[in-house]
């Protein structure tokens, strides 16, 4: 990787490990569906798929878990494996909903949205052995409005960055 | 957005519908049991069928927490945790609903007899 590369992933990383940690002092509906974010960082790691390449988006997201656990949920910890196959799932779900089918970045920011609730879910079921289907349903409606504001924020993001900067 | 997003948004939609429809169908209200977990573990069963206001008291991880049944739904009214998510929750009266306290490690599941039987007829 040249040098320029590893400085703007970098940067990156710790903008979404930022966006990550600023979402969890804004908890929305809070009660009703417990854990629903909007998922900023999401922003992050659709604009690194689109700019970059799968196996960076994936380090970035893999590398962010990591650190809001050392900086905050904790490392290992039941909410630290959530986070994981989240992210994990989220990230292949996206970089596959590119490449082989028709979504714009609107519909690949929904499917990520989703996929990291499902990853959240399979984790569950898992490890804990927790029910959730109810709860799932609610996940995919609440998927929408989210998944559409951080597709359309990460495309007004890239079309200005695509003007500034020749990645 | 182009029309496979529109596409997709629709799917989603219908998918959730079906979920919640199927909830609603297995959902039956006959020997209802809340089932509580601390870690994986099962300490506590309570019986839903009754009306009257009872409490309950679980070791959580970080304190004991305090269950409230009444009238055939449960809720977790006071525990100790960062943002208080389980307790902002309220009440669950339905199979399938589950309020999860994961600083605590407290799972509760609400289940019914019927469910059951149902479920080793599949198996």
């Amino acid at each position: 990787m040249e040098i320029k590369k590893i400085s703007r992933i970098a940067m990156l990383l710790a903008l979404s490990v930022v966006l990550n940690i600023l979402e969890s002092f804004m908890p929305l509906f809070n009660g009703i569906i417990p854990g629903f974010k909007l998922g900023l960082a999401n922003i992050v790691i659709l604009l690194v798929i689109y700019i970059y390449s799968f196996k960076d988006a994936l380090l970035i997201s893999l590398l962010r878990v990591f650190l809001v656990g050392i900086l905050r949920t904790g490392l290992f910890s039941m909410s630290f494996f959530f986070s994981l196959g989240g992210a994990i799932i989220s990230v292949i779900v996206m970089y596959l909903a590119k490449k082989f089918t028709k979504l714009s970045i609107i519909g690949v920011s929904i499917m990520g949205s989703i996929s990291h609730t499902l990853g959240q879910i399979i984790v569950a079921i898992i490890f804990y052995n927790i029910n959730m289907v109810y709860y799932m349903a609610w996940a995919l409606i609440l998927a929408l409005p989210t998944g559409i504001l951080v597709g359309y924020l990460t495309k007004e993001i890239k079309k200005t960055l695509d003007l500034s900067i020749k990645w | 957005m182009n029309k496979s997003d529109l596409k997709l948004i629709i799917v989603i939609i219908l998918i959730a519908i079906i979920i919640l429809f199927m909830v609603a169908i297995f959902n039956n209200n006959s020997n209802k049991k809340a089932l509580i977990y601390y870690d994986n573990d099962l300490v506590l069963t309570i019986d839903l069928t009754e009306k009257e206001k009872k409490e309950y008291f679980v070791d959580g991880y970080n304190g004991v927490v305090k269950i409230i049944t009444e009238d055939g739904k449960i809720k977790v009214d006071e525990e100790e945790s960062p943002l208080h998510l389980c307790s902002k929750q309220g009440f669950i009266d339905k199979t399938y609903e589950t309020i999860v306290c994961l600083p605590n490690k407290i799972v509760i599941k609400i289940v019914s007899s019927k469910t059951n039987d149902l479920d080793t007829i599949l198996r």
